[in-house]
């Protein structure tokens, strides 16, 4: 049986390659390095290209934890919130 | 696919772009897999290995957003591919490239940073062998919490139904009231969320770094921002997420598996 998922969880936007792609992964000692300048001008242009949209990757990395980890489907939604618990103060 | 034979290149490429570092000896090629199908190559030295591709000594720059996006691609393909051929990688960042000096060649200089970081980059690698990263972010619907919040809390339903019940003038008043009471209550819940939530994913991922909160384009609101750091297939994980999940008014989002991209820093 394949859960119906919500699309917001499915999917891996370009945002989330771009967050890591450009922020984070190993930088290079600057004596030997010369593109680090690049980087915001790079980053600032596609995060203009990207706004509003909800790119879609095609390379194996967006995926459900369903997919991802296991092949369990999620237990019902249910309210946690609607009634206070005994221990929280009013 | 690997082929183990001679690099394609000549050692006076005048920069080397690097897409990540991998366990490794002697000459390898990936193929032309790389920006604008550039071929990639492995340099080693000392058991470390650096997957790179020949370029001009200057940044990749363009205004054009299609050019980026191809960019951006290929360097996550090449790292994926990287893993795929050699196990654990450290990816690079986007636009690394490796020059030389007038006496140091290119080459040579390449062959140095690997050299002088073979420490770091074991112990490095060997932290993350077998393991992935994983983005989690958890939103919420405002409008759905605040609901629920004034619903089952008895001061705020209170006051909601005393507004209902005044006349015009009054029960303004007493809506703005509720809202502030709200807001705060909104405010206290969201810190009490994260708290917990943070608190569970920490309990059952090997690390985690917490990221800038991000304002979406829907509706939901982020109120944790994670990269996770597990072995791939790891199960208890989603567990937690769906338990999170199944909040009224929560959504998880959740993306992977990443090469370790947060993980690799100082």
């Amino acid at each position: 049986m394949e859960p119906e998922l919500p699309q917001s969880y499915r999917r891996a936007t370009l945002v989330d390659l771009l967050d890591r792609v450009l922020d984070r992964g190993l930088f290079l000692r600057a004596d030997i390095v010369i593109a680090v300048a690049g980087i915001p001008l790079i980053g600032a242009t596609l995060s203009l290209a990207v706004a509003g949209t909800d790119t879609m990757l095609k390379y194996g990395i967006l995926s459900d934890w369903d997919e991802a980890i296991r092949a369990v489907p999620p237990p019902q939604r249910q309210s946690l919130l609607a009634e206070p618990s005994g221990t929280r103060t009013a | 696919m690997i082929v183990e034979r001679e690099n394609p290149t000549t050692a006076s490429a005048d920069g080397l772009y690097v897409y990540c570092v991998a366990r490794g000896d002697g000459p390898c090629l990936l193929g032309a897999i790389g920006l604008e199908g550039k071929t990639v190559y492995g340099v080693a030295a000392g058991g470390i290995r650096a997957v790179v591709h020949d370029c001009r000594p200057e940044p990749y720059q363009s205004q054009d957003p299609h050019v980026l996006k191809g960019w951006l691609a290929s360097h996550q393909d090449v790292v994926s591919a990287a893993t795929q051929a050699f196990g654990t990688v450290l990816p690079m960042a986007f636009d690394m490239i490796v020059r030389g000096d007038a006496q140091t060649g290119t080459l040579a200089a390449m062959k140095g940073w690997l050299e002088q970081n073979r420490e770091r980059f074991t112990r490095l690698l060997d932290r993350l062998a077998s393991k992935a990263e994983y983005g989690v972010q958890v939103l919420w619907d405002r409008a759905v919490i605040a609901a629920a919040l004034v619903e089952g809390r008895a001061p705020l339903r209170a006051l909601r139904d005393e507004a209902m019940s005044k006349p015009r003038g009054l029960a303004h008043l007493l809506q703005q009231k509720l809202a502030k009471a709200t807001r705060e209550a909104l405010e206290m819940q969201a810190q009490a969320f994260a708290q917990d939530f943070y608190a569970r994913i920490r309990g059952c991922v090997d690390d985690v770094r917490v990221e800038p909160l991000k304002k979406g384009d829907g509706p939901g609101q982020m109120l944790l921002n994670l990269s996770c750091l597990m072995p791939e297939g790891e199960r208890e994980l989603g567990d937690v997420l769906d338990a999170i999940q199944a909040l009224e008014g929560v959504t998880v989002r959740f993306t992977g598996p990443w090469p370790p991209y947060s993980f690799v820093g100082a």
